[in-house]
């Protein structure tokens, strides 16, 4: 049952549509509020400014937020009540700012097979690139998810 | 924002988030476009094996990332930062995060490691590294 691979295999090194992220304001301060930050520099456009910035500044982990427009093939037809954060990574070139425009490219580059006391998993390693529009790499979010077996419980206790 | 500039190893500062609500969870879900119904589903998060709701484990990283915003000044740069989810975090938890730093490179950059814990469990261990403010240059 949960002990065979559920993911597959074969999509390993495709990529989801690339799509483009305009990077707003209030998107900044809607994920800013959400995760408890009021560190001016997600705000204050003045303060920013003061500290070097050219505007507003997107909190490290905001990338997050950059989704293709429909689900890619490789979570297509999976249980999301199974899916769990396994690892992410977030190697920057510039911090990104209010007002970029962005490409994106969301890529499978490996899914590999787990297996621990509770159970098996697959952990589907994803990198989201994301470029300017001049082509440079503005950042690297590596995104690796856990799809648990179905017998893989969560109870506080059993984790570790 | 309190104080900043942590500069050699085993500098530390700490922050503390929460108790976390589903309110927040849900403000988390809108904000970061992830509406997997085992973040604010609770009948669904423990038909699916899960005991309840748990929390974005990306919310969990914002706070790590806030602490080393924190820890560094929001003058400095962020070139990388890392972690990995070691244990759930649920509605009403306190979440503490920690940087503490590791190493400092000759030429500027620092490495810091990064922790959160729950009532003295981790529940996330990762790494930053980040050019300070001195050196930063947009």
């Amino acid at each position: 049952m949960s002990d065979r691979a559920e993911i597959d295999r074969a999509l390993i090194g495709s990529a989801a549509e690339p799509f483009t992220v305009e990077v707003e304001k209030g998107a900044i301060r809607r994920f800013a509020e959400a995760i408890g930050e009021t560190t001016p520099i997600y705000f204050d456009e003045a303060f920013a400014r003061s500290l070097g910035y050219p505007g507003i500044v997107a909190p490290p982990t905001f990338p997050t937020t950059f989704r293709p427009l429909a689900k890619p093939a490789w979570v297509q037809g999976l249980d999301e009540g199974r899916i769990l954060a396994g690892e992410q990574g977030f190697r920057y070139e510039r911090p990104i700012m209010a007002g970029d425009h962005l490409r994106c490219e969301l890529r499978l580059t490996d899914v590999q097979d787990k297996r621990s006391s509770k159970g098996s998993m697959e952990l589907m390693i994803q990198d989201l690139i994301v470029t300017s529009h001049s082509g440079e790499t503005v950042c690297v979010n590596r995104r690796v998810v856990i799809y648990r077996g179905l017998t893989v419980t969560l109870a506080r206790e059993v984790s570790s | 924002m309190t104080r900043a500039g942590l500069h050699k190893p085993g500098d530390t500062l700490s922050i503390r988030r929460g108790p976390i609500t589903t309110t927040q969870l849900v403000m988390y879900a809108g904000a970061s476009g992830d509406f997997n119904r085992i973040h604010y589903d609770h009948p669904f998060a423990v038909e699916k094996g899960l005991g309840g709701v748990i929390a974005h484990g990306m919310l969990t990283m914002a706070f790590a990332a806030s602490c080393a915003v924190e820890a560094f000044g929001p003058a400095s740069r962020i070139s990388n930062i890392e972690a990995r989810f070691t244990a759930p975090v649920r509605v009403g938890d306190v979440v503490v995060a920690t940087a503490i730093v590791e190493r400092v490179a000759p030429d500027g950059p620092i490495e810091a490691s990064l922790t959160a814990e729950v009532d003295g469990r981790v529940v996330l261990r990762g790494m930053v590294e980040v050019l300070p403010a001195a050196e930063a240059a947009v």
